[in-house]
Formats: C-alpha cells, structure tokens, sequence
C-alpha cells in the first residue's frame, strides 16, 4: 500500500466498517480496510433461484452450514475452522462468525428497526443497565440519512415503539399474507397491534440496486442489490470514490503503540502466506464485531496498557448482551386447506408485532423490566427437508395430509431485550490460540430472572395469540429457562466496549472514540450501552454514519 | 427417470443413470448378490433378537445394529452454491437396502394419475445421499433407517418367510398398515418401528416435494421474479380469510 496515501484503518468490512469507510471516503479521507475473511462478490456467487432439491440434503443445515446449505455464509457460522472460541464451565455461549468481505450483512435477516426513545435512557427510567450518553432525538436525522442510502421498506405507524422516519424516507413495505393477516386480526383482540416490518429490502430501485422481485430468500444473499449487504452497495460505492482500498485475508493480530503508548500501527496474519504484516497506522476504526474488536483490543497488551489497549476501565468484554430469543408455533386448523397464491414476498416477515407494553411498563404491570416483539413465520414456503404435520399412514391419503398442512404452521418468534449482567461477558482465553497463534475468546453467560420473567411473559402471549387463532395446545408450554435459546445465538451480540458518559465506566466516548486512545475508535455494535429488542444492525450502521462523520470533521481540523 | 424393476422374483431399484455409472453399478450388483445379510456395508451386523417368537405372536423385534461411523468429509463451509456438488459423499446403501427404500418410498409416495411415484423422482437416491452424509442428523438418521429396512425384513421373514421386497403388494401392505398409523391402542411391539417409521416417511415425503414434480403437486408457487410491487393474496385467498375471520370470531 505504498502507493495508497490512507489517512485511516478500517478492521472489519461489515455493517460498521464498512459505513465508516464509505462516509470517509466521501467525505474525501483515504481508507484501508482489512477483512479477515476472503473477497466474495455477490454478483456472481449468490445461489439466485436455486432450489433446495438441487442442493446436498435438500438444503439442510449442518455443522457446515449451519443455516442450510444455501447460507450466504463463508467460512463461518457457529464454528470458524482452526479458530476456536472457549466458554466458562457453566457457560453456554455460541459465537456465529464470517470470514468474508461484507461479514455478516450477507445473510442478516434485514430487520431494520430503529431505536426508540425508551431505549435510551432505560436506566433513567428503571434504573437498571446503563444509558446511552445521547438521547433518541440526537440519532434521529442520522437515522434519516441512514435509512435513506441503505433503503428500508416499512411504513410510519405511529405506534410508541417505532419512531416515525422522515416524509419520503421509508420505501413502501409489501402487501401482507393471509397467515400474518390473521395473526393482526388475532392480537387486535389482544389488544395488540400489528404493523409492517421495517426491512433493508429495496421495493424500489436505488442507484445501481434493483427492486426485490420477490423470489428466493435473502439469507442466500442477494446479486441484484435489493437484499441489503456492503458487498453490493456501501463498498463498491466507497471504491468508486477512489478513496478506499481492501485488503482480505487480513487477520488483525494486535493494535500497536509507540513508546509513549500512542496507538501507531497494526498487525495483521495475511492468511495466504501466513506472515505476518505490520501497518502504519494514524487513525484505526475497529469494526470487527463487537467480540472480535473486543479480542483484539485484550489482545493489544503492552507495558503502556496492561490489560489490554482502551481497556483502563476494565470494561473491554464486559456487559456482553445478546437478544433474549424463543418461539411457540402451532398449527392452526383454519389455515387447512386455503387456497394457494404465492406467499414468497420478500421472504421474511411482512408483519411483525412490536412490543406494545410501554404503558403498562410505565404502569408498573409488568414483573420484567424491558420489552421484546414477535416476528411471524408462516406461508407456502419453499419445499425442504422438513415436512411439517403429524402425517400418518401412506399412499394418496399421506400426500393429502402433507397438502392439507401445506402453509397451515404459524411461528411467532419473540426477541427480546436483556440487561447486562455480570456474569455475562467475555475474556481471553490464556490457554487457547487459534491458527494464526492470537489468543481466543472465551464467554460467560448466565440469563438473570429479567430475561426469564420476559420468556414467560412472550411464551403465553404468544400461545394466547395463537389460540386466538384457533390452535390448541395438547402439552403446557416450556418453562421459561428451558425455552430460551442460548447466549449468543439471536447472534446479536453487542456492548463489549461500551461507550458512555465516563471513562470510569465505559469504553469510548459518544462517538465510539476510546477514552485511552484518541486515534482509536470501535464502529460496531461493541459501543451499544443497551441492547433494545429491535436487531442491532441498523443501529450500527446508523452510529458509524454518524461517528464516521464526525471523526472526518476531526480529521478536517487535524485534531487527530 | 429411476424406477423399481420387478422380474421373476427379482425385484431391483435402478436410478437415472449414464451407461458409465450402469457399469459401474453392474459390477456392484454382482459383488453384492452373494451378500446374505441386507445390511452389507462394512462392520454393518445385524443382531436381530428374534427368540421370542412363539407362532404368529411377534413380541417387539428391533435390531441392534452397530454401525462403523462415516469418516469421510462433508462438502466444508465454503462450497460453490452456483454449482452445488452432485456428489458430495460416496453413498452407502447396498442394492438390496436401496431397492428395499424404494419399494418403500413407492408404498409412502405412489404415481397419482400424471404425478409420479417417490421413485420415478429418484428419492431413493436422495435418501441415500441422506443416510451416507457425515453429518450428526443424518448418521442418526441412518441408524434408524437401517435398523427399518432390517426390522422390515425380519418381520417379512416371520410373518411369510420370504424378504420384504418380494412379497405381493397386499403382503407388503398387510406389514405396512400395523406400521403406519400412530394410535393410542398400539400394540407394543409396533411402538418403536412406527416411531422411526415416522421419521423415514416425512423424510421420503420431503425428497419427494423437493423434486420438480413433488413441488408442482405440492402446489408451491413461489420462487419466480415478480416485476413490480408483490401482489398479496389472490382474491379467492382473501375470501377464505374473510370466511375463516369470521368463524374464528375476529372480525
């Protein structure tokens, strides 16, 4: 890069890293980005229209796969190979990785909810967890902007949990099916509401992206563009500036300093000869995931910084959060039989239901403190390697059945916001290194009664919702330990370098600038002080747009 | 188009096949007539206990197989999905056990007028592809489909002896209708069977829909590019959910 005049390092290439290092670019500022997994253009290798009978095991998930074999994921998921993570002895934790350009915005689920006012300032109101050091309406216009160059569809409804974006700003959302038309007639009874899922999913074309044309699922990735991912918008659109450059296969080992403790370069393993790589460097952006920002910055030791670089207030790890994450799915007899159109749609939800609880929050009616929403699974979907149904017998009466089930399931899958505890967090492993010899990441995790009160709560809303539709429900319903999923497996991990008002208690500044290292700053979801129900992505990106742009201002005044 | 061969007696499942891979399966069918046991693959051994039976009255038969693991290696976390692999495994079933899974599939997913049979869309193959997949599912799943297609056999063998692939349509199916139903007042000795059978049915049924004419039958009518906006439910859709909001009280 001898040629590259790069004012900035980006680490990571993924929903944080890369809007960083598109705003710089345009604002002007050379970018070098490393990505630790290899290229991938979407382009060319996203499996479009390909059926599940055309794959391996009908399409089905395995150690390999995880997701199915049709996952956008590249050398990733629950297990990296030779890069392993380790989990405390009463710990349950699942890590899921990409080890590709774009990281994991090519198969995220483009759920693009923004924060609402509540979510901000939770302690304040319940005091518990902690604070964002801003409040709702500070991110508001940067989610504007941000909402604008992604393309989300959904609609404004007005409805406490989901602020209104700007006139013109959301793309309209796609009409609804039947199943989720009957689950809003359903929890209208409840008294809930229904709306539009806001997603990353273009109904109209954007710069050089096509429209969604409603066929085959987001997770495989998306060549035309409508399926939001940096591979197909944020970072060709950053190349095209001239001003940034991408370096893959670049596993960042340690962020460097000077004698005087000043961050100043990076290594890096370039994974195709193995060696490793030292890098200038000025100002450094880590946008890894928060775990993985996290590991480097605890494995940057020096003598300047003992435990861990930026890590002066012990909090680099700690108040690890995930979504709290279950489901009840039944069979509902109404849906037997009904008349078939094709339900693709953008293939996720259409409808979804938000959390509707602030009043009776602010009532004190609940026994848990924050909220969660349910999203809908249901439709004619695609044939797999499942059959749903208690089928019995053979022959014409068999596939009769299997017909008359056909799109008669519905899911509702809750996903909640849980608190930071202190039992839930993440170190590093003194006795494990991955392949490259860089010392790995090992999880604590213990769900506090918070979380678990909340599972109840959703596990018999969601039943009510669904015996409002006329299920019935032969078994009782899992207690609420037993039906949360595990730690990490919502894969929303966020807040292991927290930002806040104090150095005491928080890792960087309100603009995911670390307290300890002026030139160093974290742009993923590592910075979350909270953890809100609503799928952290858009958050990330909104927060890098928007730290991206102040740190050029910085740069712009050589304040750096 | 795959399809089960019935000749005097010699009743053999043949899948959609080059001429190459036909020789190549000729050379397997003669290396395989001689193998007395269903299960042939390798540390493959069948302990059936069948001691207990007194007359007509089966008492709970299940075979103890014990299966070597399958060491080879799955298709890793960075396959090509343009181009997925045709063959990402050896597959493992023996003739006799594939010819069996497709009597079977044929049974589960017979031709319906103009929709072909489980086997005229080569489920047998996918099954074998499942049950030969290194993976944790489909090993269990193997073990489980394995020990069916034995316990069919034996069963065969205690009620006509003659193996199961042999016996008339009607004989078949006087073995198939104990094992098909699951039903409060089962008899014990068909509780295990019509469990693992469950399983092996919706994995048949969902070979099946996967392939063009199952998804066709199925009905599915998705994955085609829409140009413009998504068009919702039909009118007919709409009209059955006003109906069913109706019934259910939600209007």
């Amino acid at each position: 890069m001898k040629d590259f005049d790069y004012e900035v390092v980006v680490v990571g290439s993924g929903a944080g890293g890369a809007m960083a290092a598109y705003t710089l670019a345009k604002a002007g500022h050379k970018v070098l980005m490393l990505e630790a997994g290899r290229d991938y253009d979407p382009k060319t290798e996203t499996p479009m229209f390909k059926t599940n009978g055309q794959a391996p095991l009908m399409g089905a998930g395995n150690i390999d796969k995880d997701f199915g074999f049709y996952d956008a994921t590249v050398d990733g998921g629950w297990q990296v190979p030779n890069e392993p993570y380790t989990t405390g002895d009463t710990s349950d934790f699942m890590w899921w990785r990409a080890r590709m350009l774009g990281g994991r915005t090519n198969h995220w689920g483009r759920y693009s909810l923004r924060f609402s006012e509540h979510d901000f300032k939770g302690k304040t109101r319940d005091g518990l967890g902690a604070d964002w050091p801003f409040e709702y309406e500070e991110l508001a216009p940067w989610y504007d902007k941000t909402e604008t160059l992604v393309g989300i569809c959904g609609t404004n409804t007005g409805l406490d949990d989901m602020p209104d974006s700007a006139e013109g700003v959301l793309q309209p959302p796609p009409k609804a099916r039947i199943p989720e038309l009957l689950v809003s007639a359903a929890a209208k009874k409840l008294g809930i509401a229904t709306a539009p899922m806001h997603r990353a999913v273009l109904t109209r074309p954007k710069d050089d992206r096509q429209a969604c044309f409603y066929a085959t699922p987001c997770g495989h990735g998306c060549s035309i563009g409508a399926a939001f991912q940096t591979t197909t918008s944020l970072l060709p659109m950053a190349k095209a500036t001239g001003n940034l450059k991408i370096i893959t296969d670049a596993m960042v080992r340690s962020v460097d300093v000077d004698e005087k403790g000043q961050a100043n370069a990076l290594t890096y393993v370039d994974k195709k000869t193995g060696k490793d790589i030292k890098l200038a460097a000025k100002v450094i952006i880590l946008a890894a995931s928060a775990c993985e920002s996290a590991r480097l910055l605890l494995n940057s030791k020096n003598t300047h910084h003992p435990n861990g670089l930026a890590n002066s207030s012990g909090q680099v790890g700690r108040n690890l959060m995930d979504s709290t994450g279950t489901g009840v799915g039944a069979h509902i007899p109404a849906l037997e039989g009904r008349p078939i159109y094709n339900e693709d749609g953008h293939t996720a939800n259409h409808l979804f239901i938000p959390w509707w609880g602030h009043k009776q929050h602010a009532k004190g009616e609940l026994d848990f403190p924050r909220g969660y929403h349910f999203e809908i699974g249901s439709g004619f979907r695609a044939p797999g390697s499942g059959v749903s149904g208690n089928l019995q017998g053979y022959g014409k009466e068999l596939k009769d059945q299997a017909k008359q089930y056909y799109g008669a399931g519905v899911y509702l899958a809750l996903r909640g916001e849980m608190l930071p505890n202190e039992h839930c967090y993440m170190e590093i492993d003194d006795k494990v290194t991955d392949k490259w010899g860089i010392p790995v990441a090992k999880f604590h995790w213990k769900w506090a009664d918070h979380e678990l009160k909340q599972v109840e709560h959703g596990l018999k809303t969601a039943r009510k919702i669904l015996e409002t539709m006329g299920a019935t429900f032969t078994r009782p319903l899992p207690s609420a330990d037993k039906a949360i999923l595990k730690g990490g497996q919502i894969i929303h991990e966020v807040g292991s370098t927290r930002m806040g008002e104090s150095p005491k208690d928080s890792v960087t500044n309100q603009h995911g600038q670390t307290w300890d290292c002026k030139n160093v700053f974290v742009m993923d979801a590592g910075v979350f002080a909270s953890n809100p129900h609503k799928n952290c992505t858009l958050t990330i990106m909104t927060l890098a747009m928007r730290n991206a742009t102040w740190l050029a201002k910085q740069l712009n005044k050589g304040a750096l | 188009m795959a399809k089960i061969i019935n000749e005097k007696n010699d009743v053999q499942y043949k899948s959609t096949i080059t001429r190459r891979e036909s020789l190549k399966w000729l050379g397997i069918l003669s290396a395989t007539a001689l193998l007395p046991s269903l299960v042939g693959c390798e540390g493959s051994v069948s302990t059936t206990n069948i001691a207990n039976v007194v007359g007509d009255s089966i008492k709970g038969h299940w075979p103890d197989l014990t299966l070597s693991p399958i060491t080879v290696k799955g298709y890793g976390k960075d396959p090509s999905m343009i181009i997925p692999p045709k063959s990402p495994w050896p597959k493992t079933l023996t003739v006799e056990q594939l010819t069996l899974v497709a009597v079977l599939a044929d049974i589960l997913v017979p031709r319906d007028g103009d929709v072909p049979s489980a086997t005229e869309v080569n489920v047998p193959d996918v099954v074998d592809e499942w049950v030969s997949a290194p993976y944790e599912r489909q090993q269990s799943d193997r073990l489980s489909i394995l020990s069916i297609l034995v316990w069919l056999n034996d069963e065969a063998k205690l009620r006509f002896s003659r193996t199961f692939t042999v016996l008339s349509p009607a004989e078949q199916l006087k073995i198939i209708d104990d094992i098909a139903y699951q039903k409060d007042d089962l008899a014990e000795e068909y509780t295990r069977i019509v469990l693992e059978f469950s399983r092996f049915r919706k994995l048949v049924l969902a070979a099946f829909f996967c392939s063009p004419e199952g998804t066709k039958d199925l009905g599915y009518l998705g994955n085609v590019p829409i140009a413009g906006d998504y068009p919702g439910p039909t009118d007919e859709a709409m009209v059955h959910l006003n109906q069913i909001l109706n019934e259910l009280d939600l209007v």
